[in-house]
């Protein structure tokens, strides 16, 4: 008789980014190196979000990815209570987040569970590596941040 | 913008077709679109042979080419597709009205045919179990399905949670909406939610699915297909049941679309409101009338926030207030915008849109199920996000 399989077995990781697309590599090569960073035109500064080569706005094709600061505040979010895919059991949480410095540009992030969000609370970038050796931007309350560095479950 | 030129009325939709809509047909999307097509050419009394142009969706499996050769169609002069998914209804009318206007066409079919709860299922669809690798290629997903966000379901809860954040709409007030369309639906024989009836306790009550949006919210799945034929006004008036004018079709996007297929439009300047607002704003101008006009209308509703916020979208409502024109009764069979008169999506059947168009014809034949007396001028949009299409029909007097 075997071993009953570990829920570990039993949940695959989560889908990873492609991370070498040309208009949006950059911002993961951010990521693994502890960074968020946004794409802006190199001439006239617009923010290129999502990140794309060409800047309507001047005609430039000069951009570079910027960092910025690691905070954002929750612009949306919904708990997902029936799951879609095995690599994402339910419950857990989509935050749509707007960043502190670029509030026109935001991100997306995973949350564990069901927390307690507001409209406009304040988060800070964590970085999750996965299995394939890409980083994902992920974002947290405070509060969350301090329960990790006590060692609590993430994810 | 370039509406100086549209000409109301010139062409019409000469017939209507749709198959049985059901969770397991047992046949192919092909046999679907045909059997579809076939009841649109038989309400309009035209044969096959007259058809030389086909436009489909980008979603769909059936290719212009197969349904031809199903149909034993000589010659095609045209075809094309529109996109994506449900953006197209009214558009592929749009498509067809050009290749008809331009002269490559004379009489075209449109249709949608899918078999979305026995085969392709969408919502399970952008994230495939066994899947490594989300994005590239300019689809942005690498932005989103990593994160947990999988489905069209998910983004709209985040729309709605933000138009609850900005205007403090509450669920009764999307319960209201579920509700109004299964009303319709139970008048509805060939509706899938026909003689189930829901109340609002039934609605709150129901399995969250992706809060705030609860069972109810969702849309159906849904094996089936529908057609209309698209034709000059002079000919479809030979036709057996008639012309219903294509009085106006708009297909429109605003700045800052934003790229990709769906998500990246949860990174526009608002996600109260979509789309629809720059096609409503098109769609007025080409027919020279306004929401007030406007008899009855089949809104897209593959949510039941969809819905609402394309009546802020379209100017039935102000900005926030959809949910209380809703609740307000403002979309039922008495209301100042009777909508979704056939169930819609969320109580007739998923044909992604296209169920919309022929539901809009009937309206102005006077034959719905749910009949709006006397309705002159009937409304059909198509999916808001990334850009949309809408239709005004109207009656050939």
């Amino acid at each position: 008789m075997s071993a009953a399989p570990q829920p570990d077995e039993l949940t695959p990781p989560p889908l990873a980014p492609v991370t070498d697309d040309p208009d949006t590599g950059g911002f993961f090569a951010a990521a693994a190196a502890g960074q968020v960073a946004l794409r802006y035109c190199g001439d006239c500064g617009a923010l290129l979000h999502l990140p794309r080569a060409y800047c309507y706005h001047c005609g430039s094709w000069n951009s570079a990815y910027r960092v910025v600061a690691p905070r954002a505040r929750v612009y949306s979010w919904t708990v997902v209570e029936h799951q879609i895919h095995p690599a994402y059991p339910v419950p857990y949480t989509v935050a749509l987040v707007e960043l502190a410095d670029e509030p026109t540009a935001r991100l997306i992030s995973f949350l564990p569970g069901r927390p307690d969000l507001r409209a406009g609370q304040e988060l800070h970038a964590w970085f999750e590596p996965l299995a394939d050796g890409s980083t994902l931007v992920q974002w947290r309350p405070v509060r969350s941040e301090r329960a990790a560095d006590q060692g609590g479950e993430l994810r | 913008m370039s509406d100086t030129s549209w000409q109301p009325g010139a062409c019409a939709i000469a017939g209507i077709g749709t198959t049985d809509f059901s969770r397991n047909s047992g046949r192919s999307d092909l046999t679907l679109a045909t059997q579809a097509v076939l009841g649109a050419l038989e309400d309009s009394g035209l044969d096959a042979s007259a058809i030389d142009g086909i436009i489909r969706c980008d979603m769909d499996l059936v290719r212009h080419n197969d349904l031809a050769e199903a149909l034993g169609i000589r010659q095609l002069t045209y075809w094309g597709e529109c996109g994506p998914g449900g953006v197209a209804p009214c558009a592929m009318i749009g498509q067809a009205v050009a290749a008809i206007m331009s002269g490559q066409a004379s009489t075209v079919v449109v249709f949608r045919s899918l078999n979305g709860r026995s085969g392709r299922r969408y919502g399970a669809a952008s994230a495939t179990a066994g899947q490594q690798l989300a994005g590239g290629n300019g689809s942005y997903d690498e932005f989103f399905l990593p994160h947990g966000l999988l489905t069209a379901g998910q983004m709209f809860a985040l729309m709605a949670r933000r138009h609850m954040i900005e205007y403090s709409s509450t669920p009764e007030q999307l319960g209201s909406i579920a509700i109004a369309c299964r009303e319709r639906a139970l008048a509805n024989p060939a509706a899938q939610m026909y003689g189930r009836p829901i109340t609002m306790s039934d609605y709150l009550s129901a399995r969250m699915i992706s809060e705030p949006l609860r069972l109810f919210d969702y849309c159906l799945e849904t094996d089936g297909a529908a057609a209309v034929v698209v034709t000059s006004t002079e000919r479809a008036r030979d036709s057996k049941n008639g012309a219903v004018l294509i009085h106006a079709v708009a297909q429109a996007s605003l700045p800052g679309t934003q790229p990709g297929m769906m998500f990246p439009v949860l990174m526009r300047d608002s996600i109260t409101a979509l789309s629809s607002r720059a096609v409503a704003d098109l769609l007025w101008s080409r027919s020279r009338l306004g929401p007030a006009d406007v008899d009855v209308a089949q809104l897209y509703d593959c949510f039941t926030i969809t819905l609402l916020l394309q009546l802020e979208d379209y100017g039935f409502a102000k900005p926030g207030e959809g949910g209380a024109f809703a609740a307000d009764g403002g979309i039922g069979l008495t209301g100042q915008l009777p909508c979704n008169t056939s169930g819609g999506h969320l109580s007739e059947a998923y044909i992604h849109g296209m169920n919309h168009v022929v539901e809009g014809v009937r309206q102005i034949r006077g034959t719905s199920t749910a009949q709006v007396a006397g309705a002159e001028v009937s409304l059909v949009t198509s999916a808001p996000p990334p850009a949309s299409s809408a239709l005004i029909l109207a009656a050939d007097r």
